[in-house]
């Protein structure tokens, strides 16, 4: 029967519901104790637990059992009664805060993982406090009245045998004052058997009075009763006892003193008979007897039929009456407390079947009176008792979730039942391995109360880790709550030791607001606890919480900071989240042979520079072999395709930063982080690890400490301020300052003082980024190593003056100026433009000469063709003199005419190729690529329209449309130039009568007539300008000379079409300039501002090749008495193509415009109105069927040389007076030679020509 | 009355990769982390739960005080959709959970859609919120 107690729960009922014994000792004896540093009962407690006591028992039914394990609960009568709430309170926070300060060494260690935890077995891992802390719950709730087994079953009197009259004590000593309240308030029976023990100390003198006293007693008491214990037998010396058995037990003892040091052996031995014969021999054969009384009576009242029917009977009468009585129903005499009593004795003597069966009746029983407290103990205790009889779990379990549940429903006075009923359910349930379960009756434990709860819940997470499979959420989240509950009752350290758990499971997690909580909470605690440095580690964690709201992100970023400054030291942090670095921006500009005038420069493409670059630079890829082979003889080949930059050169850095958070986080000292060696050859791939290494430490230093390292390299530093959630690109620089080689290995920031972020860069990421921007792609060599070599110099170009904002046409006169700031001469330079049209390269004189009336026409003509050389020149490479050579100090100026050719955003790109006079240099040559933007903003939009005069032959009438496009702006109109000497322009009509003012108000649009005359021959002055100017007194401006000549030839190139085959083709210039605006402040004098509008290559020929004009006198008077008049007219033809032309000319009597296709010569078919009409519109009418027909010949054909005219005569005869339109006429063409198929022929139709005949009187 | 419900997409390797706070109750600082531990731990549930049956939605899996766990498991990538939720309406949180699964699965055919990755679209998120006042 008696199982091995192997388990928690098994051994904890073994512990806890055992029999109790009353002590009740005189002051001496307790006095004689104290010599040991003991109490009484704690002398005697490690003596009462009997692990082989081998008790013959008697079943009520007579079975014999034997009992071997045993133990015996001693108690002073005072101790007898129901803990004080508060005074059990604060016990327990006691032990907690012990606990805590018990753990306080691992605190600050690593928590071991997780996987170690749940491998390893239970108790490794479990805080051991538990147990502990568990049972003192428990024993908050003993000595309950409605529980028999904390009821003593028995009660020792001890007496001192120095106490004065020895009997008379004991007979005080049972003295209704002093008993419990249990024994006092009929709870329990108050005649228990009462034991007489004589206390002797040997130190006091020989055993003989206590003899004496103890035969005396023995007559007063009766022998079987009373007992003699001798103590204090060792003489003098004091014993040290190992193991000391009273060390788990005494609990007051100062710490100096041994327990039981008066104790000998003898003494110990004494002691374990007597409690071992207390037990053996009185305490179990009395509750043997007790059970076999009680079980008697109950059979006789309970048990049958007749007396089942006869309680049901008298219980359903007592339902009237109201509950308060229940409290005080149940005296011992009452049958139920009885049974209570009956079951409890029977529990603790493991006859569990009869305790089981008493409980079972009194269920019932106690259901039906509904008091609801004794149910719940009696269906615990069944529980219980299933439990030990290892039999139907499921009752086990379903009886304690009912006495749980019952407990809890009474409200607060179950609340400490419930819990150690709880505790006990969990306990089963672990039994079982039902862990899961068990987690959940934990969770229902902690209640109100924080701290339990705490604990509890803490329990609960074991369980959760324990089940099988483990449940790793659920532990970390109970861990979580419990933490926050320790929190709650300022037991820090045990939070921390809870979400530090719970970091195990949350630790990498994506969960963004736990993983901030987490690392948050423990962060402060540990700041709380003044640990900072570990505080610090967490805090760190949280520090790119964008997904937080802005009032937390602000709270987190002030912790952080407070307990940053608290913490004195200064941190290093490798990727610190606080800003992000976003690697993928990273930019590396170094400058070799290429040079760059301005940031913009450096994004513009490669390929762009090279083919501006090839005709300058002797060869790309043969330069490039001539200097590294040169590097090749010098250098290993390792470092051939590493980059090259120049000392005293800056090597700029672009990379950017993303504040992650909504607050402004100001950084300061941005700078690179650098390293450099002496030695151009790189260390071996086996020793680099090694020297990575060690160049760990030194990086930061060289990264704080730049100033001290100007001999080497120099470091710019930028303060940035990032806005919320801005990303901002830093321009970092590192200057070389000796020849070597320099790696750039990270970048670093200052959060604050003490708060350093670092970034390494990974030259694996890197190099990929870079092979795509950079065309040396093959080259896989690391990008951010670079070769320094020798200083040289280099050349910094800018145009000065030139506007970022113009409007097209305008003409500007600039100057590059071109600086060397090194000692070496640099010489033959070369420059190449990319966009000719927009700038132009001047004489060096420009510079002097005033523009722009050095633009007026003078009558030398003395440099034009020089001017003409610049231009066919400049299309390839400008090649300065040869005696340029650029010193330091003395810049360089070269003039540039720059003209805003079209409207838009234009990059005009420059590069200059110059070469190094130092031969010894490693580079010979270098160029310099200039970048500039501009903005062209539409001004006015000249066309013109080209119609042959039909008056005459070789003249022309052009339309010329302007339009203002601008929106503010006045345009004076200057002059309009036909380019060349073939074509003379003059103005139809004088223009001060269609546009007076002279001045082009913006969205002004102006047209007016110019007459076009082609002078083939002339070689002298032809009149090609046309002065549009309201006065005339400015000179006009000569369109031969520079720069007007030069914008305009590559103005012709870029607006040729295909088709240019002809030469008939007429170019303007429209000379005009800008009005000042009035809100110009007047007193700075500004240059005019001269625009130039280029119109090229219009045409001036049709696409007929045939021309013709019909001629003849207009008005006729003629008198119609006689006859039709007859009027002569003559048609002259010229072909001005290329080709032999056959043309036939066709004349109709039918009214003109009417069906062309004219067949039908001689009448016209009337039914049919040709469909043709709308061309015509409604200037035709049926009626005025034409009262004229052509005479002569119908048609005619004549053959034309290229280029050669002929006349043919016509005639016409009118029938009456009026005006005619003869138009009713075709040409029919026909080129002989020509193999062009569409030029080949074709039909021009009539051109209105009116003929007035007037009748004579 | 103001209804807490916090919804949430979580995929392989318990990533959330979708949140939202879709209840009408005024947000509180510290529900934000609250809901997250109580639907992070829920999974633990919906581990076990997920095998035993061949429905989809799983019902009411575990609960918090007064807020209840609702659980729809699709079949791609392991992907649960969660809800933390504290009324009792069992029908409007299944078609809601059905509503949100075809616009998830119209997000999974994205083509620039990477599986397993963070949901960033806002019609995706203005429509779950549509659906959630429609049926929560």
């Amino acid at each position: 029967m008696a199982d091995p107690a192997y388990f928690s729960l098994r051994k904890m009922l073994l512990d806890e519901i055992t029999p109790v014994v009353m002590v009740l000792p005189t002051p001496l004896v307790e006095q004689r104790c104290q010599k040991n540093g003991l109490s009484f009962v704690q002398m005697l407690t490690p003596f009462s637990v009997f692990n082989n006591i081998d008790v013959p028992v008697r079943t009520a039914s007579d079975q014999p059992y034997r009992l071997q394990k045993f133990k015996l609960r001693m108690f002073y009568a005072s101790d007898i009664r129901q803990p004080n709430i508060e005074v059990t309170k604060k016990r327990l926070e006691q032990v907690i805060a012990d606990a805590g300060n018990n753990e306080d060494s691992e605190l600050y260690l690593d928590p071991s993982s997780l996987e170690a935890r749940s491998t390893s077995s239970e108790p490794e891992f479990v805080p051991t406090w538990f147990q502990h802390f568990n049972k003192e719950l428990v024993r908050s709730v003993s000595f309950s009245d409605h529980e028999a087994f904390d009821h003593p079953v028995a009660c020792l009197l001890v007496v001192s045998s120095n106490d004065e009259d020895p009997i008379s004590k004991f007979m005080d000593l049972f003295n209704k004052n002093q008993l419990p309240p249990l024994l006092n308030d009929g709870a329990m029976d108050p005649k228990i058997p009462k034991y007489y023990v004589l206390v002797h100390d040997n130190q006091d003198g020989s055993p003989e009075r206590a003899t004496k006293i103890l035969a005396e007693m023995r007559n007063t008491f009766g022998s079987n009763d009373c007992r003699l214990l001798c103590i204090n037998s060792s003489q003098g010396q004091s014993v040290d006892h190992q193991p000391n058995p009273w060390d788990p037990y005494g609990s007051n003892a100062s710490p100096g003193q041994h327990l039981g040091c008066l104790l000998n052996n003898e003494d110990m031995d004494e002691l374990r008979n007597f409690v071992r014969d207390l037990s053996s021999k009185d305490i179990i054969p009395n509750m043997e007897q007790r059970i076999r009384v009680l079980n008697q009576q109950v059979s006789a009242t309970r048990k049958g039929f007749r007396n089942q029917i006869k309680n049901l009977w008298w219980r359903k009468g007592k339902e009237d009456t109201p509950e308060v009585q229940s409290v005080n129903m149940y005296t011992f005499n009452s049958i139920e407390s009885q049974i209570r009593v009956l079951g409890d004795y029977a529990f603790m003597l493991r006859d569990y079947e009869l305790a089981l069966s008493n409980y079972r009746l009194l269920s019932t029983d106690y259901k039906l009176d509904k008091a609801w407290k004794r149910y719940a103990g009696v269906q615990e205790m069944m529980g219980l008792t299933y439990f030990m009889l290892n039999q139907s779990k499921k009752d086990a379990e379903y009886c304690m979730e009912n006495a749980f549940t019952t407990y809890l429903r009474i409200g607060t006075s179950g609340k400490g039942n419930a819990t150690r009923c709880g505790l006990w359910w969990v306990e089963m349930l672990k039994t079982s391995s039902q862990y899961k379960d068990a987690a959940g009756v934990y969770f229902r434990i902690s209640g109100e109360e924080p701290l339990h709860s705490a604990v509890m819940l803490e329990q609960a997470s074991y369980c959760y880790l324990l089940a099988k499979p483990s449940m790793l959420r659920k532990y970390g989240f109970h861990l979580i709550l419990s933490g926050d509950l320790y929190n709650k009752c300022d037991q820090i350290k045990h939070a921390i030791r809870a979400y530090r758990n719970a970091l195990s499971v949350f630790k990498g997690t994506t969960w963004s607001h736990i993983h901030d909580h987490v690392h948050y909470q423990i962060g402060k605690w540990y700041a709380f606890l003044g640990r900072f440095d570990v505080a610090m580690k967490h805090m760190l964690e949280i520090l790119a919480c964008s997904h937080q709201s802005n009032a937390m992100q602000e709270l987190f970023m002030r912790d952080f900071f407070q307990i940053l400054e608290k913490t004195g030291k200064t941190y290093n942090i490798s990727r610190l989240q606080l800003p992000i670095v976003n690697i993928s921006s990273l930019s590396i500009v170094s400058e070799d042979h290429r040079t760059y005038g301005s940031p913009a420069a450096v994004s513009v493409k490669e390929s762009v520079w090279q083919s501006l670059e090839e005709e300058m630079v002797p060869s790309l890829s043969n330069a490039k072999t001539t200097w590294l082979d040169l590097q090749s003889k010098l250098l290993p080949t390792k470092l051939k395709q590493s980059n090259v930059c120049v000392a005293g050169e800056a090597l700029k850095v672009e990379i950017s930063f993303r504040n992650p958070l909504q607050l402004s986080i100001p950084i300061y000292n941005v700078t690179l982080m650098c390293e450099y060696s002496e030695n151009e050859t790189p260390p071996d791939a086996n020793s680099s690890s090694s020297v990575n290494q060690g160049v760990e430490d030194g990086k930061k230093a060289t990264g704080r400490e730049s100033n001290s390292d100007t001999s080497l390299f120099t470091l710019s530093k930028v303060d940035i301020t990032l806005e919320g959630g801005e990303t901002t690109v830093a321009q970092l620089s590192v200057i070389p300052r000796k020849e070597g080689l320099l790696r750039v290995t990270g970048v670093s920031w200052k959060l604050s003082d003490s708060m350093v972020g670092f970034y390494t860069f990974d030259p694996d990421l890197i190099t990929k980024k870079l092979s795509k921007q950079k065309r040396k792609a093959k080259q896989n060599a690391n990008k951010l190593e670079f070769l320094v070599i020798k200083s040289l110099p280099r050349l910094e170009g800018a145009i000065n003056n030139l506007p970022s904002t113009v409007y097209a046409g305008n003409l500007h006169r600039l100057s590059l100026e071109l600086r060397n700031s090194s000692e070496i001469p640099v010489k033959n330079l070369k420059m190449k433009i990319s966009h000719p049209r927009f700038l132009n390269i001047g004489n060096p004189e420009v510079l002097d000469v005033n523009f722009p009336s050095c633009l007026e026409k003078k009558q030398s003509y003395a440099h034009k063709d020089a001017d003409l050389d610049v231009t066919k020149q400049s299309e390839t490479v400008f090649h300065f003199p040869k005696d340029v050579v650029i010193n330091n100090g003395t810049p360089f100026l070269l003039p540039l005419w720059f003209r805003a050719a079209t409207p838009g955003n234009v990059s005009l790109y420059l590069t200059i190729y110059y070469e190094i006079e130092d031969k010894s240099t490693t580079m010979r040559y270098r160029t310099l690529r200039t970048n500039h933007m501009l903005e062209v903003l539409p001004s006015l939009d000249v066309s013109f329209f080209i119609n042959p005069s039909s008056s005459r032959l070789q003249e022309y009438v052009v339309r010329m449309d302007i339009i203002n496009r601008t929106s503010l702006r006045n345009f004076k109109l200057h002059q309009l130039s036909s380019v060349g000497n073939e074509w003379k322009i003059s103005l139809i009509e004088s223009l001060n009568h269609i546009f007076p003012s002279g001045i082009l108000v913006p969205g002004q649009a102006l047209t007016c007539f110019l007459k076009l005359k082609n002078v083939k021959t002339s070689e002298t002055d032809t009149e090609t300008d046309v002065w549009l100017g309201d006065v005339s007194n400015e000179a006009v401006f000569d369109t031969q000379r520079a720069p007007l000549v030069n914008f305009h030839h590559y103005e012709r190139l870029h607006q040729k079409t295909a088709h240019q085959e002809n030469q008939s083709t007429v170019d303007f210039m429209l000379i005009s300039r800008m009005e000042e605006s009035e809100n110009v402040p007047s007193d700075v004098p500004t240059p005019p501002q001269i625009f130039s509008h280029h119109a090229c290559h219009c045409s001036v020929s049709t696409k007929r090749p045939i021309w013709w004009l019909l001629d003849g006198p207009r008005v006729n008077h003629y008198s119609f008495s006689n006859s039709f008049c007859e009027t002569k007219l003559k048609m002259t033809i010229h072909n001005s193509s290329s080709f032999v032309a056959s043309v036939r000319i066709n004349t109709f009597d039918s009214p003109p415009g009417g069906s062309p296709s004219g067949n039908k010569i001689g009448w016209h078919d009337m039914s049919t109105p040709p469909s043709l009409d709308d061309a015509t519109g409604g200037r035709k009418l049926l009626e005025s069927v034409p009262p004229f027909i052509w005479s002569g010949s119908s048609t005619t054909r004549v053959k034309l040389e290229p280029n050669a005219t002929t006349e043919i005569s016509l005639l016409v005869t009118t029938f009456a007076p009026g005006t005619y339109d003869l138009s009713n006429y075709t040409l029919n063409w026909n080129l002989l030679d020509s193999s062009d198929s569409e030029e080949k022929e074709g039909v021009c139709y009539g051109r209105p020509f009116y003929l007035t005949i007037l009748g004579e009187e | 009355m103001a209804s807490t419900a916090c919804f949430m997409i979580v995929s392989r390797n318990d990533i959330p990769i979708y949140e939202a706070e879709v209840g009408t109750a005024p947000k509180k600082e510290e529900a934000a982390h609250q809901h997250q531990f109580i639907l992070h731990a829920a999974l633990d549930v919906v581990q076990d739960l997920a095998w035993t049956t061949s429905a989809m939605f799983l019902k009411s899996i575990d609960r918090f005080n007064d807020l209840v766990v609702s659980v729809y498991v699709t079949a791609a990538l392991h992907t649960r959709l969660m809800l933390l939720h504290d009324s009792r309406n069992d029908d409007g949180i299944k078609s809601f959970f059905q509503e949100v699964h075809e616009l998830y699965i119209k997000i999974l055919l994205n083509p620039l859609y990477l599986p397993g990755s963070r949901v960033t679209s806002s019609h995706f998120d203005t429509k779950v919120r549509a659906l959630a006042r429609r049926y929560l």
